[in-house]
């Protein structure tokens, strides 16, 4: 809401500085937005005289200009041919700013100017502001105007706006009224509240009003004006709508706009001669009723619309906008002012339902009250008359079953200073409420108060004491109010374990080099589509939002897989060098309960030249030890967006905890990527669900161990898995501590289709140190195992 | 037969020429050894008389302790040159660069800034409780004092799965969980994705990080809600910075306020990031509205609660002075490795 000072200063006297004001105001819960000067954008523009204009002696069309500032004499080049000696004009000299241009001096066929003359248009001046403003030329001033004076102050435009950010509890300040009520407080003044002067009208009302639904309409303020002059406003209110940032009009339509800003109430004027019967009816549409409104729309309407109406046709939407069939015209002779109260709720539904977002519409859903729609209606009486601009005619139409009597609540004096944490008498708290018109008794150990019309944020039930609450707490200030710690119950704060599983996740991930990624939630059925999922596949039952940005982003994601690979393509455009990254995040699949289902999802991602499936294998095995999971699986399959043979299924025991593999080479292209990437996806759940309860410690070992090698060689097809398990299985007398493949040889020496594989394993008894006849007993236990298995030794 | 004296000088002469141990045995067997020059001598001593024999035997000693001490410390020398002789052949250049297995990771500002949030707010007794990102419109809006076509509902544009279901906006939604699961009293703090309809710009991101801080005990107010924003916000941003609390408005919270720190970038003297005032709102907060108590079943006489939400991406931007939002989702390697 904007609030120009010399407005303000109408009803108080403004007697701190700028900056106090607005810090007065903040702690009051009004904080500036911004703080505007009346003439934007002009910075230093002053006054001067022309003491003598000579040819420039190398230029035709350039004046050499001496100019008296008051306090110098400068000299300034000019085109311009309406200037003469003794002309005051205004004068953007060295340093001044108009927009982005700074002036400086400037040399032009060797005479040197300091400055520059300015027209009107620099300072979007009107005629109406200032005799000639809008001629060509340079703007040539009273010639009682002082010299070096400036400008804005010359041309009444050195006002200055506050600009305040208004919370949705207080509609009431929207207006300039309401924000006055609250600024006189702030400033430890009585506000000099408007009085609006009533203005009977001769005759009859010629125009009558129904209400068919009062529940969405409970005042609906009337009031016709004949013989309408149509003409532009006074330069007053002129200045006074420019201000604020409205564009003046003609007096009618200036009129309901000063209202509007003034006193924060919506109205709307109909030609009266456009209304059949002269008869208003407020009604709800009839399904599919054609109106078409002021901007030319036409729009489809429902019965839960309110519609303002004759007995033929309907001449406006509730509280959106007039209709463009009983528009004001410059022939409009007989006018039908309205101001009447419209549910904000219905307002909301009806302006959302029909695309059509108005100020009017904004004002009604914020909600305005039946006392304010009657003030301003007078209000806008009162302005017909002074500006002359037709014959108030009757008296006010007025339908109303609104409750206007003012209410009053009863709040607990005790019970507001403990959740203030304060310690105030009832007296005091009156005293602070005061100030903002809020006015009773102190009844025992409560306060009886009054609450003024236009406060419709205060409640009269249980809330009131919090509502009072809030207002003594911000009239009392929040800083003078003390912080103090929590007192009461104590705990014992904790991490619970699923936020420090994550934490766990990502450090050790961390570790392994990944950088964490946070890819958005959002996907596409084309994402889907590309990842090449199996139409069962329940990754193809996403949740579809309803008012999506687009296609693009229309779905929630089912899998961590193409914010990933997006990431991936960022990073090798950009070529940023980095190959490893992680992110734990939600996916969510629509399986028709209320609510999806959400599973948290560990996503991986690897891929350039250093890395290979294997890097991949190792850091999900990394992850898991850091869980001290150890018996992991790894299995042949997984997701058709990997390449067929370089996938794998993770098994932790007989539980799925994920997949991984070779992003496909067709879901490459489809990204644009040509450099192989290793994705890998595991359940958080399944993942943590997998840590053993507890750990146990195991002696460390007493004896020595020993190690040995052996080679077989066996079809390309089995896999080493299947051998390390025959070992670690062979019947032995002794510990087979650890298996592991060491090498895989193909080429040479191995016959084609057949691969060599080279295992170390290590041999360990607990209570004593093998003996060469163990070693050798065991070793040849194994190899027996191996050749019943067909994998006998390299030869 | 050679004077000792001359053995002496001798083998100290030479001794100062050896530039190798093995020269050094070399010359320890030839002065001490069985055919040595020094044992040469002492082979003689049982021809002398019991007085001169006691007398050489001492001299001998002597002249033999000295020149063992001599040679140890001859070798301790020779030892020494040859290790710095093989630490200058064996000297790096310190600047050729290191050898890493793998690269460095790093976790998300974002993630940090959590952390760090968290970590204070568990110092301070409070738990973690966690909700879906997907909500019931009702714990979203209705039951935190947000009836349909409440205006306040505008201050938050929603993505909407069906006209019950939504994203939350918020981490408020939290709380009517809490409420309903958890027995009061208790101090919560309840992170998480959030989600509005908002155009990606510098400042706004349709996708958002909160953490939600609910406190329900019996006796609670706004000074403990200045009490415990003020601990916390020093131990994220440090004892320098100021905070305020300024009245403000929410739906679910009554009286409501936001809480402003002085500008973390020009310390409070005025800049583009704090827009000359000096201060940067960093979150909303307040005493529970009446309103959301009762729609869990309790009564707002006897339980109270405080409430603060925390947007973690600002906080993050500030702490880091990271000027665009978009940053923090586009996981470019270049942004992430400075954290």
């Amino acid at each position: 809401m904007k609030l120009p000072k010399k407005w303000l200063c109408e009803y108080v006297d403004f007697n701190v500085s700028d900056e106090e004001f607005v810090e007065r105001m903040m702690w009051r819960g009004f904080e500036l937005a911004a703080i505007e000067k009346e003439l934007p954008e002009v910075f230093g523009v002053i006054t001067g005289r022309i003491l003598k204009l000579e040819q420039h002696p190398n230029a035709d069309r350039l004046k050499v200009c001496q100019v008296d500032l008051g306090d110098k004499v400068t000299q300034i080049l000019t085109n311009a041919t309406n200037v003469f000696e003794g002309a005051i004009v205004p004068v953007a000299y060295l340093g001044a700013k108009i927009k982005d241009m700074t002036f400086s001096a400037a040399n032009i066929r060797g005479v040197d100017s300091y400055g520059m003359f300015c027209s009107g248009k620099e300072f979007n001046l009107t005629n109406a502001e200032y005799p000639n403003a809008e001629d060509d030329g340079i703007l040539i001033l009273r010639d009682d105007t002082p010299l070096g004076e400036d400008i804005a102050k010359v041309l009444e435009k050195d006002d200055i706006i506050f600009d305040f950010d208004l919370t949705p509890n207080r509609p009431d300040c929207n207006s300039i009224i309401g924000l006055c009520r609250e600024a006189a407080a702030a400033l430890g003044q009585t506000m000099r509240e408007p009085v609006i002067k009533h203005y009977g009208g001769s005759g009859t009302a010629l125009a009558r009003v129904s209400v068919q639904n009062p529940t969405l309409c409970p005042r609906y303020c009337g009031r016709v004006v004949t013989n309408i002059k149509i003409e532009p406003s006074p330069l007053w209110m002129q200045r006074r709508l420019r201000s604020v940032g409205l564009r003046p009009i003609n007096n009618i339509v200036d009129i309901t706009n000063y209202v509007l800003v003034e006193y924060g109430h919506p109205m709307h004027a109909f030609d009266l001669s456009c209304i059949a019967d002269s008869h208003i009816v407020v009604r709800n549409a009839e399904k599919d009723e054609l109106v078409t409104t002021l901007d030319e729309k036409q729009h489809r309407m429902d019965e839960d619309m309110l519609l303002i109406a004759d007995p033929q046709k309907g001449v406006g939407i509730a509280g959106v906008m007039g209709g463009l069939n009983s528009e004001i015209t410059e022939k409009t002779k007989d006018v039908f002012f309205e101001s009447a109260v419209f549910i904000g709720s219905n307002i909301r539904r009806t302006s959302r339902k029909l695309h059509q977002s108005t100020d009017a519409a904004l004002r009604f859903i914020k909600g305005v009250e039946p006392v304010n729609a009657f003030l301003a209606l007078e209000r806008a009486v009162e302005l017909v008359t002074l500006l002359n601009a037709g014959t108030v005619v009757g008296e006010v139409i007025d339908v109303c079953s609104a409750n206007t009597s003012e209410r009053s609540v009863l709040v607990d004096v005790a019970h507001i200073n403990s959740l203030l944490n304060l310690n105030l008498s009832g007296e005091s708290m009156l005293g602070l409420l005061n100030t903002i018109h809020i006015r009773g008794s102190v009844e025992g150990e409560k306060l009886r108060l009054s609450i003024p019309h236009y406060r419709t944020d205060i409640e009269s039930g249980i809330e009131a004491d919090w509502d009072i609450a809030e207002e003594v707490g911000r009239l009392y200030g929040y800083q003078n109010i003390p912080a103090e710690l929590m007192t009461g119950a104590t705990f014992r704060g904790s991490i619970a374990p699923q936020f420090r599983d994550e934490d766990l996740i990502k450090d050790t991930l961390v570790g392994l080099g990944c950088l964490e990624m946070y890819n958005i939630n959002f996907t596409s059925p084309s994402a889907l589509n590309t990842l090449k999922f199996d139409k069962d596949d329940e990754r193809m039952l996403a949740v579809k939002l309803l008012n999506p940005f687009g296609e693009e982003q229309s779905l929630m994601r089912t899998n961590l897989y193409s914010g990933m690979l997006d990431t991936c393509v960022r990073n090798v455009n950009h070529k940023t060098g980095h190959g490893r990254f992680m992110e734990v995040g939600n996916v969510h699949f629509d399986n028709n309960l209320t609510l999806p289902e959400e599973r948290r999802m560990i996503g991986l991602m690897f891929f350039n030249e250093n890395e290979s499936f294997f890097t991949l294998k190792g850091a999900i095995i990394r992850l898991c030890e850091a869980f001290h999971i150890r018996n992991l699986r790894f299995v042949k399959g997984g997701a058709p967006l990997f390449q067929p043979g370089r996938k794998s299924l993770v098994y932790c025991g007989e539980r799925l905890i994920g997949e991984f593999g070779q992003v496909h080479p067709d879901v490459l292209d489809a990204y644009g990527l040509n450099t192989p990437v290793y994705l890998a996806e595991l359940s958080f759940e399944a993942l943590t669900g997998c840590k053993p309860a507890a750990l146990a410690y195991a002696p460390i070992p007493r004896f020595p161990l020993v190690s040995r090698d052996l080679a077989v060689v066996v079809d390309e097809g089995v896999e080493a898995q299947s051998l390390v398990d025959v070992i670690a299985n062979t019947e032995t007398a002794l510990l087979i501590e650890n298996v592991r493949l060491f090498d895989v040889y193909r080429g040479a020496g191995v016959k084609s289709g057949m691969k060599n594989l080279a295992f170390s394993f290590t041999l360990r008894a607990e209570d004593h140190t093998l003996t060469e006849d163990e070693i050798r007993t065991a070793f040849e236990s194994i190899i027996a195992e191996l050749e019943k298995n067909g994998a006998p030794l390299r030869k | 037969m050679e004077s000792l004296e001359e053995i002496r000088r001798e083998f100290l002469a030479r001794l100062d020429q050896i530039r190798s141990e093995s020269d050094l045995n070399e010359l320890n067997q030839e002065v001490f050894g069985k055919s040595g020059r020094l044992t040469a001598i002492l082979r003689t001593m049982g021809q002398l008389s019991k007085e001169h024999r006691a007398a050489m035997g001492a001299a001998v000693n002597e002249v033999k302790r000295e020149l063992e001490q001599r040679v140890l410390e001859r070798r301790a020398e020779l030892k020494k040159r040859a290790q710095e002789l093989r630490f200058l052949r064996d000297a790096l250049d310190v600047t050729e660069p290191a050898d890493f297995s793998l690269p460095r990771g790093s976790l998300h500002p974002m993630t940090q800034t959590y952390r760090e949030i968290r970590n204070a707010l568990v110092g301070m007794g409070f738990s973690m409780f966690d909700g879906p990102e997907i909500e019931l419109d009702d714990n979203n809006f209705t039951l935190l004092n947000l009836p349909l076509d409440h205006p306040a509902r505008d201050m938050q544009d929603t993505f909407y799965i069906n006209n019950k279901v939504l994203l939350r906006t918020h981490t408020s939604p939290c709380e009517i969980r809490a409420l309903q699961t958890v027995k009061p009293p208790f101090r919560l703090i309840m992170p998480g994705r959030v989600f509005r309809v908002d155009e990606v710009d510098a400042t706004h991101h349709p996708v958002f990080m909160q953490i939600e801080g609910f406190v329900v005990d019996k006796n609670l107010n706004i000074a403990n809600l200045k009490g415990t924003l003020d601990s916390f916000v020093h131990a994220v941003f440090g004892d320098n910075v100021k905070t305020r609390l300024r009245p403000s408005y929410f739906p679910f919270t009554e009286p409501s306020a936001e809480l402003d720190i002085s500008c973390t970038i020009c310390g409070g003297s005025g800049c583009r990031v704090c827009k000359g005032t000096g201060w940067i709102e960093i979150l909303g907060c307040g005493v529970t509205n009446p309103h959301e108590i009762m729609n869990c079943g309790y009564d707002p006489m006897e339980w109270r609660g405080i409430a603060f939400g925390v947007g973690v991406d600002r906080m993050a931007s500030l702490k880091y002075g990271i000027s665009d939002v978009r940053l923090e989702y586009e996981n470019d390697a270049r942004f992430l490795r400075q954290f």
